[in-house]
């Protein structure tokens, strides 16, 4: 999620491209738990369904610009639990989410009020794993305010915390954000501290937390250095995501860092437990995620209130190679 | 004081609106300017401004940008028309009441497009009351559209005059998080503090673990606040392979008090030899 970086710059860094080659990944089954499906085409749930994703968590975030009034929150909630759960099971892919309050939008204090309000109509919702993405962004005092009140209506509510860590001044918001947390007495082993780097990993894991990792182009991990956090640190309570987004990133980065792994000569063992067990185990603590639920029938005729994704006569999988759109 | 500078400042700044403008644009403004409830018109008028005045970059007068100059405000001959009137409206309006003043302007910001944003926080300095904008400030600061942080961080000297510690300090280092022209931060030197330092000690340790170049302008920040934690960063980024950092960490050292990194420096003859020659300077990054 960024705007100007160096992204020429970066990409010379990277060196000489290496092709995807999902065989060495086949039949292998994926778990992204944190993925924002609502900015993504359908084009992305084929592809991911194809890689081998089968189930995903989509937790509330900005929407790249801040809401100015709190029906955008709710309607924005519905559509979680709603229209984009619908939209994914059309690919096979099984569509959690979190709820929370994000953290930059914790700055509007009239608003952050009034979104406190009606938080707890949704994260009792079936399909909710947890209170999320929450966190700082500035480390703002408002910030920290409503990461609090969260992490107590998470604690209320039996759930698991998503917890957002901040790009600027990461150590230190890492170091706050789990402070806070074991202060509210949430046992660290329901909190995901989310988007950890080589500098941040190794007190998470110490202090019982869980480490997600993001891998995201330019601005966040990249997934080579990913394979070596997992070669220093193995596979217990670290996962990988792709925070996929508005931004220029890459829904299939879990299948990819898997696939990367396994030519790098991790264990099979150890990729399934950083992309696939590993988050089930941690947001099924919330007990609305069921490992037996991943492979339900696709229903191509389901509708969603009367609407569908499959426009009439629309074939499931159009011919993204032919000319003729029809 | 600031009042009297100010109004000098809008005179001109109206001249060069009116050299850029058409007639019919200028009798839409005069228009406006006259009206009985400006408050109420004053959101239409922004919006819709861009159609009147057209977006060509200003012609501004040897003359004019003299005055600018000295004022300041020189950096107002890069935007466009209609940038420069909007700013000029807003400067414009009544400050007498600071309540309507407030209602009628922060609304513009909720449904602002991304040129009508970048006015807005171009306008800042200009507006009265700077005191009621420190959080839209703030605000702007998270935005995500790299216009409008340049908006707010280059060029502009409303956020170190007005903004607190915390504000100030997320917005140099975003400025370097999206690498934005460091130079162009208005009181980049003079509100530089600790807590700023230490922070981006420890962006720049998180940069070389990811294998990533630490900008140099980054150092100059650092240089009044080294302790003995922060020497032991210096001194992994001089034995970094990267020439422009070592230079950069070199300079930040001349410029403190600290002895111990003074001496170190001295163990680099290159290094030793550039900063005694005298060629090393902030702009040399």
């Amino acid at each position: 999620m960024c705007c100007s970086s160096s992204i020429e710059r970066d990409k010379a860094m990277m060196g000489e491209p290496e092709a995807f080659d999902i065989s060495a990944v086949k039949g292998m089954k994926f778990f992204d738990p944190h993925v924002h499906m609502t900015s993504r085409t359908t084009d992305d749930y084929q592809a991911m369904a194809d890689a081998g994703v089968v189930a995903l968590i989509e937790p509330a975030f900005w929407l790249g610009q801040p809401r100015t009034g709190l029906d955008s929150f709710r309607d924005y909630y519905s559509s979680l639990i709603g229209w984009e759960r619908f939209r994914s099971s059309q690919f096979g892919i099984k569509h959690y989410c979190t709820i929370g309050l994000n953290s930059r939008e914790a700055n509007n204090e009239s608003l952050a009020e009034q979104v406190m309000e009606i938080l707890p109509l949704f994260i009792y919702k079936e399909g909710v794993v947890g209170v999320g993405e929450i966190g700082f962004d500035d480390q703002t005092a408002a910030e920290e305010k409503y990461y609090r009140l969260q992490l107590e209506l998470a604690k209320e509510a039996g759930l698991p915390v998503q917890v957002h860590t901040p790009h600027r001044d990461k150590k230190k918001g890492t170091q706050r954000s789990m402070d806070i947390a074991l202060e509210h007495g949430l046992d660290p082993y329901s909190v995901i501290i989310d988007h950890n780097n080589e500098e941040t990993v190794k007190e998470v894991l110490d202090r019982g937390f869980w480490a997600a990792f993001t891998i995201y182009p330019f601005t966040k991990m990249g997934n080579e250095r990913m394979v070596e956090i997992v070669k220093q640190y193995g596979s217990e309570r670290i996962m990988v995501n792709s925070a996929a987004d508005w931004g220029i990133s890459d829904p299939l980065a879990v299948p990819k860092t898997a696939a990367l792994m396994k030519m790098r000569g991790l264990s099979d063992q150890d990729i399934q437990l950083v992309t696939y067990n590993n988050a089930i185990k941690a947001f099924a603590q919330s007990g609305q995620l069921d490992e037996s639920d991943f492979n339900a029938q696709i229903d191509l005729t389901e509708k969603f209130e009367g609407n569908t994704i499959l426009r009439g006569g629309q074939q499931p999988r159009p011919d993204k190679s032919s000319i003729i759109i029809s | 004081m600031r009042n009297e500078h100010m109004k000098a400042v809008n005179e001109i700044i109206g001249a060069v609106v009116k050299n850029n403008i058409s007639v019919a644009a200028e009798k839409w403004l005069e228009e406006f300017s006259q009206a009985q409830d400006q408050a109420t018109l004053l959101a239409r008028a922004f919006v819709m401004l861009p159609r009147k005045t057209g977006k060509l970059p200003v012609a501004i007068s040897e003359e004019q940008q003299a005055v600018l100059d000295a004022a300041g405000f020189g950096y107002i001959s890069s935007w466009t028309i209609d940038r420069l009137t909007r700013v000029w409206l807003l400067a414009g309006l009544d400050p007498g009441d600071k309540e309507l003043l407030f209602s009628s302007v922060n609304p513009l910001f909720l449904s602002a497009e991304v040129n009508e944003a970048v006015a807005l926080y171009s306008a800042l300095p200009f507006l009265p009351h700077p005191e009621i904008w420190t959080k839209r400030c703030a605000e702007g600061i998270r935005s995500n559209i790299g216009s409008v942080l340049e908006a707010i961080m280059e060029n502009n000297p409303y956020p170190a005059a007005n903004l607190d510690e915390a504000a100030w300090n997320q917005l140099v280092l975003k400025a370097f998080f999206t690498e934005k022209n460091i130079k162009l931060i208005v009181g980049l030197d003079q509100r530089a503090n600790l807590l700023l330092a230490l922070t981006l000690v420890d962006y720049a340790q998180e940069r070389w673990a990811a294998g990533r170049e630490v900008h140099p302008q980054l150092w100059r920040l650092v240089g009044r606040f080294i302790n003995p934690e922060i020497f032991e960063t210096l001194k992994t980024g001089l034995q970094h392979y990267n020439q422009m950092e070592q230079r950069a960490i070199a300079l930040a050292i001349s410029q403190s008090d600290y002895q111990p990194a003074k001496d170190y420096i001295n163990t680099f003859p290159e290094l030793k030899l550039a900063l005694a020659d005298g060629s090393l300077n902030w702009n040399s990054f």
